[in-house]
């Protein structure tokens, strides 16, 4: 008895259950054929009735106060409502700004949910009255400007070395940029105190850090992890560069012509031609050894000295338009060719 | 080394540049004091790391419109309730706690430091970015951890103290540590606390929020406990150990032993300090009873002292008076109190704000006679250039003061002068917590509304209200009287929307009392204030139907406090700000009716004491052709039984009949007459009329009627 009282129920179960299921499914069909009279659309078995589930409303806040921005006086002291760099917030600017993309025929966006003005970075912390009243407020950190440094050539010339180094300021974990670490040192070349060995010596020891156009060697370290160990290495580059400059080391004496960082007309080959020349054309005999040609005067020579010069030129600062021309003027004088005639 | 970082674009750089006076010969730093060559700089002006930004910070004030800097700038996150300054607070406290317990539990994510190059996280200090102890995990300690006593010195020194009881029970407790001046700074940290562990100075909020202001005045010193303990086993008990059991006992006022402790130190010779002498001033009361013998020990204990050869200290002072002010008043401890403050003087110890603070206590009683030391101390108070915070009880002090200001003296230029010196410098941390902040502005608005003028009041409530302080419904009631008196129309329509930001608009009684006071001063405002006016009585009227929907709501959820109802005189009161308009169409008579209907089911409590109000009301609506409201507003005057209710029913008839007086006497004779030629919301009133007369015999079917007239009526006036 108990097994067909079961089995009875197991089969009237599901067909119960398949009943109410199309009772469910009829009247969804009817709603959505209403619906779809209205409004042209596939219909949609909507079994959980996700649709028809109203939102919940949000109870909207009564106590919300007006922006501030409204009760501020007009006289106020305009420092003490924006302290310090923030982004913009719209209800504490008592001002009608405008940014953005502008429609056509309409006003650009206001400030209210603007994320325009929020974007750029905003300067309203430091406005004029602020700036002066913080200044004030440093000065007693502040001690006297030396009286006779009171002109950019009088800095130079008693502070000739100059540091440059960099603080980074930035929104992150660490205030720590490794960046701020390097440190470049500029000093005058001419303020050192150098002859011409210890000159040319210095600038071989510099290289390329040194810039003929302004006189200024650079030096920058960034080796150390911390600023003042940069700081002090570029002190003991410099000072060790000078120091070396000014030996005069043995195998110095070996310099060639080959080494030589510029070209001297005594000691080269043109200033033998031009002697040799210069003494076959008045039927001297020439038995010259090297020194006596560097130590031979030309002055004697009629317009050997404008040739010295245009050949130096020629050579030390490079073949251009006017160094050739000033060649072949000093040539055509030397040699008493008349001169060139531009033919118009 | 770190070219593979990535940095973030968005820098501002500060690149300076620095000419250094360097000849080549060797360095030449500026060592002259003064710049005398006039081309070596002069030598720099000694400054702290924080200097500058102090210096900075001083040029900022104070900003009325914004809250304070811990919540966000907003209009829908600025608190404006204390509620919600509280909650915000704790909430964003209660982050940090989490962020806290995340670390502490997860230790061990939390080692990699910033800028650690990724693959060298293993060396410790591969950069220049410091180790910071306040965010690295804090160890934990169990019974199964290894300790030694460098363990025990770092949690003392943290005073994490059951940390640090742990740790020594882990050493073998009492036996196992064997150096002495750790147990005896162990000992030192047992006292102080009392065995409790103390509540973290990590959390400020909390601590501002706190609740227990006052401490107990009871022997909690734990008897028998692990101090007592430490102690006995001492084997040489030096001055130090003495004098550190002592101040632990009298600080937590276990007077007795502290006192015998004391005796036996002087018996076996051994040196007390003056604070230990101190701590035993603090406590005589626990120790003798009645005053003459208080006084006596007292003055034994500084008899003792100056035996020991101490000399006393500002603290000394303090405790004395502490001491006094607890055992009552009356003139002798009064003089005690001059006599003491007099010697100190005279050794030139100034008393500080603690002594000043008992002072009050002990001068400015509620019920005594008036007396106006406060004004001695505050010209003592403004010659000094800094109050220097030396004790806990310090904070008490304004509080106390600006209590004497308003309660016992009644004197708004004192309180105004205190005012000032709390402002004045770096004064304003000695306000103590959130509690003592609020006592102190409920006592100083208080005052002014009392006693200062008018201007002064609105200044001094417009730069407090509401971002420093928010008035309390006490305080909230002394405005509302103040704005009454002075007319002030316009704040008091700004008072209502007030109390609903401050959260107290369900408080029945105040919003009663600002209803009855803008009736009061509702005659003589300008047109437009008096449109302010109506519309926050129209505004009450519906913030009661709004907590009424949300009744219904949450009905089934029990409220602890059901929502009292406005009374019936509060209801006259809106009907009578209400009518007073010059157009039939004006919304306000919306509000009119609504009242009358609340006053008709009943929903306020009593019956108006001034009935004229509604009878004056009727006629004003009946001119205005609102029939029903007038019919309602005289059915009510009749069902109340109110003697006014015929006369003014018979005017109205004039009113809506064109009639003189006379007349419509002589057609009410006629009853059945009028009834077939009226209209039937005239009828309403007619029927009013009647049940006045018969003195509200007929109530049942009257107001079976008179709800089929009501909607008669309302159709009538809706066409």
């Amino acid at each position: 008895m108990s097994i067909i009282i079961k089995h009875w129920r197991s089969t009237g179960l599901p067909s119960n259950f398949n009943l109410r299921i199309w009772r469910l499914h009829s009247t969804n069909a009817d709603v959505a054929a209403k619906k779809g009279e209205e409004e042209e659309e596939f219909r949609v078995l909507d079994i959980l009735k996700k649709r028809d589930r109203v939102q919940r409303r949000v109870a909207r806040r009564n106590d919300v106060q007006p922006d501030r921005a409204e009760r501020m006086a007009p006289d106020q002291n305009w420092g003490n409502v924006w302290p310090g760099p923030k982004t913009f917030h719209p209800s504490s600017v008592p001002l009608p700004l405008h940014q953005g993309y502008v429609p056509k025929g309409q006003a650009p966006p206001g400030k209210k949910a603007n994320a325009e003005l929020m974007k750029i970075p905003n300067f309203l912390h430091l406005t004029p009255p602020v700036i002066k009243a913080q200044c004030e407020a440093i000065k007693q950190f502040c001690t006297e400007w030396p009286k006779q440094l009171n002109s950019e050539e009088a800095i130079e010339t008693h502070y000739p070395v100059e540091i440059i180094s960099s603080d980074y300021c930035h929104a992150s974990p660490t205030i720590r940029n490794p960046l701020s670490r390097i440190v470049t040192l500029r000093v005058k070349l001419s303020t050192l105190n150098l002859d011409k060995h210890s000159r040319d010596k210095f600038l071989r020891l510099v290289g390329d850090r040194y810039d003929e156009q302004t006189d200024l060697v650079t030096i920058t370290a960034d080796r150390c992890p911390v600023k003042k160990q940069n700081l002090e290495y570029v002190d003991y580059l410099l000072t060790a560069c000078y120091h070396e400059s000014l030996n005069v080391e043995e195998w110095e004496k070996d310099k060639t012509e080959d080494d030589m960082e510029y070209y001297d007309w005594h000691k080269n080959a043109s200033k033998k031609s031009l002697v040799q020349w210069f003494l076959r054309t008045n039927n001297e005999v020439c038995d010259l050894n090297d020194d006596d040609y560097v130590q031979y005067d030309v002055s004697q020579i009629p317009n050997a000295e404008g040739y010295e010069k245009a050949v130096s030129s020629l050579m030390n600062d490079g073949e251009s338009e006017e160094t050739v021309n000033n060649y072949a003027i000093a040539v055509r004088k030397l040699l008493g060719v008349p001169e060139k005639k531009i033919v118009t | 080394m770190y070219s593979n970082i990535i940095l973030p674009t968005r820098w501002s750089r500060f690149t300076c540049f620095c000419r250094s006076l360097s000849s080549i010969e060797g360095q030449k730093l500026p060592q002259s004091s003064k710049s005398s060559d006039g081309i070596s700089p002069p030598p720099r002006i000694q400054r702290g790391p924080t200097d500058i930004l102090q210096a900075l910070a001083s040029t900022v004030g104070p900003d009325p419109t914004a809250a304070h800097y811990k919540y966000h700038d907003d209009p829908y996150l600025i608190p404006l309730s204390n509620y919600r300054k509280r909650a915000y607070a704790l909430s964003a406290e209660a982050g940090r706690k989490a962020a806290a317990w995340i670390r502490d539990e997860h230790a061990e994510l939390f080692t990699t430091r910033e800028w650690d190059p990724p693959g060298k996280t293993k060396t410790p200090y591969f950069n220049a970015d410091p180790k910071i102890d306040a965010f690295t995990p804090r160890p934990i300690y169990n019974d199964e951890s290894t300790v030694t006593e460098e363990d025990l010195k770092h949690t003392i020194q943290n005073a994490l103290l059951e940390d640090s009881v742990k740790v020594f029970q882990l050493l073998g407790g009492i036996d196992g540590v064997a150096d002495y001046n750790l147990k005896l700074s162990f000992l030192q940290l047992l006292c102080f606390y009392n065995e409790k562990e103390p509540d973290s100075m990590e959390w400020l909020e909390e601590r501002w929020f706190s609740a227990n202001t006052r401490d107990r005045h009871a022997a909690t010193w734990k008897l028998g406990g692990l101090a007592d303990k430490i102690f006995a086993s001492l084997e040489q008990k030096t001055s130090e150990a003495y004098c550190t059991i002592i101040q632990g006992m009298a600080k937590h006022y276990q007077a007795k032993r502290a006192h015998m402790l004391c005796q036996e130190a002087i018996e076996q010779g051994i040196p007390l300090s003056t604070s230990t002498f101190n701590g035993l001033l603090g406590c005589i009361g626990f120790l003798k009873e009645g005053t003459s013998l208080r006084v006596e020990a007292l003055k034994q204990l500084l008899a003792q002292m100056e035996e020991q050869g101490l000399t006393p200290n500002e603290e000394t002072l303090t405790s004395c008076l502490r001491s006094i002010s607890a055992w009552g008043g009356g003139k002798i401890l009064q003089q005690l109190a001059q006599q003491i403050i007099i010697e100190f003087r005279k050794l030139g110890i100034q008393p500080g704000l603690s002594a000043y603070y008992y002072l009050l206590c002990l001068y400015c009683k509620e019920r005594g006679p008036r007396i106006d030391i406060l004004s001695i101390i505050l010209t003592d108070l403004e010659k000094r250039e800094k109050l220097i915070p030396q004790d806990v009880t310090d904070t008490n002090f304004f509080i106390t003061a600006m209590g004497v200001c308003s309660d016992h003296l009644q004197n708004i230029n004192l309180a105004e002068r205190l005012h000032a010196l709390l402002m004045k410098g770096d004064n304003y941390k000695l306000v103590g917590d959130a509690y003592k902040e609020s006592i102190y502005y409920r006592h100083f608005v208080t005052v002014a509304c009392r006693h200062a003028s008018f201007e002064r009041t609105t200044q001094l409530l417009d730069t407090l209200v509401p971002n420093v302080y928010v008035p309390e419904p006490t305080v909230m009631e002394e405005i509302i009287k103040t704005l009454e008196v002075a007319g002030a129309g316009d704040r008091l329509a700004q008072a209502w929307s007030q109390l609903v930001v401050f959260g107290i608009a369900n408080r029945t009684k105040l919003v009663e009392r600002l209803l009855q006071a803008m009736c009061n001063c509702y005659e003589y405002q300008s047109d437009d204030i008096k449109a302010k006016i109506r519309n926050a009585a129209s505004d009450i009227i519906k913030y009661g139907q709004l907590t009424d929907e949300e009744i219904q709501n949450a009905n089934k959820q029990d409220r602890r406090s059901p929502q009292q109802k406005l009374s019936a005189d509060a209801m006259a009161n809106i009907v009578a700000l209400c009518s007073d308009v010059k157009e039939k169409s004006e919304p306000d008579w919306d509000t009119v009716s609504e009242a009358l209907n609340r006053l008709k089911r009943n929903e306020a409590a009593g019956v108006p004491s001034k009935p004229q109000v509604l009878a004056d009301m009727a006629q004003t609506a009946a001119s205005m052709g609102k029939l029903g409201i007038a019919a309602t507003a005289l059915k009510y005057l009749a069902e109340c039984g109110f003697e006014e209710a015929m006369p003014a029913s018979v005017q109205t008839l004039g009113v809506i009949l064109n009639r003189p007086q006379q007349d419509v006497e002589t057609m009410l004779q006629q009853r059945g007459d009028l009834e077939r030629t009226l209209h039937p919301s005239a009828l309403a009133v007619l029927d009013a009329y009647y049940l006045a007369k018969s003195g509200g015999t007929s109530r049942d079917a009257a107001s079976s009627t008179s709800s089929e007239s009501d909607n008669e009526s309302s159709t009538s006036d809706d066409e």
